[in-house]
């Protein structure tokens, strides 16, 4: 008996697969999976730990199409650099540089009261948002005799011309620097909102943006200069931000985190568990399987006793119990997913292996003079292949449900964005009540097609490999 | 008898060593790995960070974890079979008492979802045998594909959506209502209308792969020559099938169900948290959360107990119907 003939090679297996409806079916979701996982960083826009790009909860942007989400507010983000400004009033010295903007003021007069004031309009083509932060750096200096006084506020001026103080400086008697970190307005801030009259459960953004239209940043610089002193204004670039409710494919998560990314590094995870977890456990399986099978006698018994203990122990209650104890880590999750899923492999190899042993070619080999060894790997193994070749598909969907198991109750890795801790952050963030199905059934969807393929595929590779098993299928 | 006798007395071994295997195996994963692999202390997690040297080696002598390895399993172990499974530092009750409180509502669900199972799929793989190659026969391997490749706890949310949070037919947690009804009859009725969704999720879950193999196992005894003689005798396909064939299939379905006896308690978990129901698993699961240590080894042991039980009555019960069973 020729080795060659009887082990399908692997193109010939690939073969088989594909001319198979089963098979192709499964090969070519599992193709689309590897693609996506080889390219993730390419497809994805983000990366999966990337949080508040936009408001958390977005919707996704296509649903800009339906007429009732046309005007929902989508991301608006500003940087308002030097020439942008248009400048009323007069510095005494103005220049602009990389987007900064410096604005020197002396004066010649006993008391003199500057007033310059900048602003910016841009359109807001929306309906309301939730929130809006800004964020600019400046350095005020003072110099020369004392008594002179700056202040600088920060307006939003709305088209009906009422204008929100969002920032003041207060007064500014001495060198002030806010480089690092720049003045930073926050409208979730409770002292903003009560300070500009609001209760603070109202949306600020809500209540400022509340029509569409043009809308100005103003900034007015008030100094009161005492004469020998000398001021100087060094604004940097003022970036504003209005978070929308429409982003990306699949919209954000709670943290506005964007869940298409999320879901295409995903594959990535349960991929790679998956094949990883399938590989530890086919190869301890292997191991001790024929172990025990070609040795016999006691090895046999110890090893089939420790086996068959294993099959018998509930292994979730076990892992939960020392993920938590030991760690969450993505490689100990998979090292313990393989530790208690060889046994069935194990002893199917073991039976294929007593089998052979009795085979008159091992017999032969072994009255040449052939040592276990060559035995095993020249006659034994090969004979194996195909039955490697299933189980390592066939194990690989049970892996991948089982992480997605245990991220899904917060027992994974916290730094791999997986499926199931998407939908962990899904349920306790409350997207199933709101019934955001973008973002509850896409992770589901791609872990069912991804176990789904794997079976597909060992099935036919099973069909392909016993032809005696496609006969009683159908019979 | 003395066969059966025999052999009940042989299985009950066999399963007391994997119930100590699995002792040893708790014990070497949570208290020797942790300990003195990774240098946690599970004592720590109740201790007050702000204790001096002094008090937390009273606390670690108290708790005996000076005492050499050996020693310690050999008292762990002499606790457990003595009902003595300490104290839950969470709540401070005996954790057997705990315990006793939440097992019936896990032997509940998991002996009706497990009886649902076997006899829905046991009736399909019939039906599917007998109707081989049919339209039907295809459709449900292709569905049974899908459902195996379906996450347990992702079916119970979907379910837990639809029925529980949009059509408000089931409750959305716990396995009774507060306050629970004084009445029996309606305590009955409001214990299984919560044990609904649950019992669904488990029994979809788990009736196509039984069904499959039941399929197969009929069609392998359907070519055999007693069937082919029954039907030469004139008998029915119902017949023939119910009287001859079931009797044959029976020992190998219930091997199959002794076999899937662990992953039917390993799911408890996930279905039980999704659900809220309170029971073991949940219990597991929210003790480890806590670090409850003693509460997270009283449930595993009581978990292994479960699946040992079961198995043994699964081994007593093969050993009934097929006689040639006890003589190997």
């Amino acid at each position: 008996m020729s080795v060659q003939r009887t082990l399908p090679g692997f193109t010939r297996a690939a073969r088989s697969i594909l001319s198979n409806k089963k098979g192709a079916l499964g090969l070519s979701i599992l193709l689309a999976f590897i693609f996506v996982a080889v390219f993730a960083d390419s497809i994805a826009p983000h990366e999966p730990d990337e949080i508040n790009l936009a408001e958390g909860f977005a919707y996704p942007i296509w649903f800009s199409l339906l007429p009732q989400y046309k005007n929902h507010p989508r991301n608006i983000e500003l940087n308002i650099q030097s020439e942008a400004w248009s400048v009323q009033g007069n510095c005494t010295e103005f220049y602009m540089r990389n987007g900064w903007i410096t604005c020197r003021l002396a004066t010649t007069a006993d008391v003199e009261t500057a007033n310059v004031t900048m602003t910016y309009s841009f359109e807001y083509p929306y309906s309301p948002p939730k929130n809006f932060y800004s964020e600019i750096p400046y350095i005020v200096s003072l110099s020369g005799s004392s008594g002179s006084v700056v202040r600088i506020r920060l307006y939003i001026i709305a088209p009906e011309g009422k204008s929100y103080l969002i920032y003041d400086t207060r007064a500014i008697a001495s060198n002030v620097s806010r480089i690092d970190p720049p003045a930073s307005v926050d409208s979730r801030d409770v002292p903003l909102k009560l300070a500009l009259g609001f209760m603070p459960f109202d949306e600020l953004g809500e209540k400022i943006f509340s029509s569409r239209g043009v809308y100005m940043i103003r900034i007015s610089i008030i100094a009161t200069l005492v004469k020998g002193s000398n001021l100087s204004v060094i604004l940097g670039p003022l970036r504003f931000r209005i978070p929308g409710l429409l982003y990306g494919v699949l919209g954000t998560d709670n943290l506005g985190g964007d869940i298409f990314s999320n879901l295409v590094y995903g594959t990535r995870v349960s991929l790679f568990v998956g094949v990883l977890a399938s590989v530890v456990s086919v190869s301890l399986g292997l191991i001790v399987g024929i172990l025990a099978g070609y040795k016999g006698g006691i090895v046999d018994q110890v090893l089939m006793f420790f086996t068959d203990t294993l099959m018998f122990i509930p292994l979730i209650p076990l892992l939960v119990a020392v993920s938590v104890f030991i760690g969450k880590n993505l490689y100990l999750t998979i090292l313990l997913i393989a530790l208690f899923s060889w046994m069935g492999f194990a002893r199917n190899c073991r039976a294929y292996v007593m089998s052979l042993r009795e085979r008159l070619f091992v017999e032969a080999a072994k009255a040449m003079g052939a040592s276990d060894q060559y035995i095993l790997f020249r006659h034994i193994l090969p004979l194996l292949t195909p039955v490697i070749y299933i189980t390592l598909v066939l194990n690989i969907p049970g892996a991948i449900l089982l992480e997605a198991s245990l991220s899904f109750l917060n027992l994974g890795d916290p730094r791999v964005p997986s499926w199931g801790r998407m939908l962990y952050n899904a349920r306790y963030s409350g997207a199933f009540s709101r019934l955001l199905w973008w973002w509850i059934v896409p992770p589901g969807l791609m872990i069912t097609l991804l176990a789904m393929s794997f079976v597909l595929i060992g099935q036919t590779l099973d069909e392909v490999f016993n032809p005696k098993l496609r006969a009683r299928r159908l019979a | 008898m003395t066969s059966l006798v025999r052999y009940a007395v042989k299985r009950a071994c066999d399963r007391l060593s994997v119930l100590i295997v699995a002792l040893v195996l708790q014990f070497v994963l949570l208290r020797v790995l942790p300990y003195y692999v990774l240098g946690i202390d599970p004592s720590f997690f109740f201790m007050n960070p702000n204790l001096t040297n002094e008090q937390r080696e009273l606390i670690r002598r108290a708790f005996g974890l000076d005492d050499p390895l050996p020693q310690q399993f050999v008292k762990y172990v002499l606790a457990l079979f003595t009902g003595n499974l300490g104290y839950s530092f969470y709540t401070r009750r005996p954790v057997i008492e705990e315990l006793m409180e939440r097992l019936p509502n896990t032997v509940a669900l998991l002996g009706t979802s497990t009886t649902m199972t076997i006899m829905i799929g046991l009736a399909i793989g019939i039906i599917l045998a007998v109707k081989r190659g049919t339209k039907i026969d295809t459709a449900f391997i292709s569905a049974s594909v899908l459902l195996n490749s379906f996450p347990a706890f992702y079916l119970g949310l979907l379910l837990l959506l639809i029925f529980g949070f949009y059509l408000k037919l089931f409750p959305l947690a716990g396995s009774i209502s507060r306050p629970p009804p004084t009445d029996p009859v309606l305590y009955i009725a409001d214990f299984l209308w919560h044990m609904t969704l649950p019992l669904l999720t488990l029994v979809i879950i788990g009736v196509g792969g039984y069904a499959l193999l039941i399929r197969s196992l009929f069609i392998t005894q359907l070519g055999e020559d007693y069937v082919v003689t029954a039907r030469a005798k004139g008998l029915d396909d119902k017949t023939i099938v119910m009287r001859h064939v079931l009797k044959n299939v029976l020992a190998s379905v219930v091997t199959i169900i002794a076999l899937a006896l662990p992953g039917i308690v390993s799911g408890a978990v996930i279905t039980e948290t999704v659900f809220s129901w309170y029971g073991v698993g949940r219990w597991l699961f929210e003790a480890s959360t806590q670090f409850d240590y003693p509460v997270v080894q009283g449930v595993l042991f009581i978990d292994v107990v479960l699946t040992v039980v079961s198995l043994y009555i699964a081994d007593l019960l093969i050993a009934i119907i097929d006689p040639r069973v006890r003589l190997r």
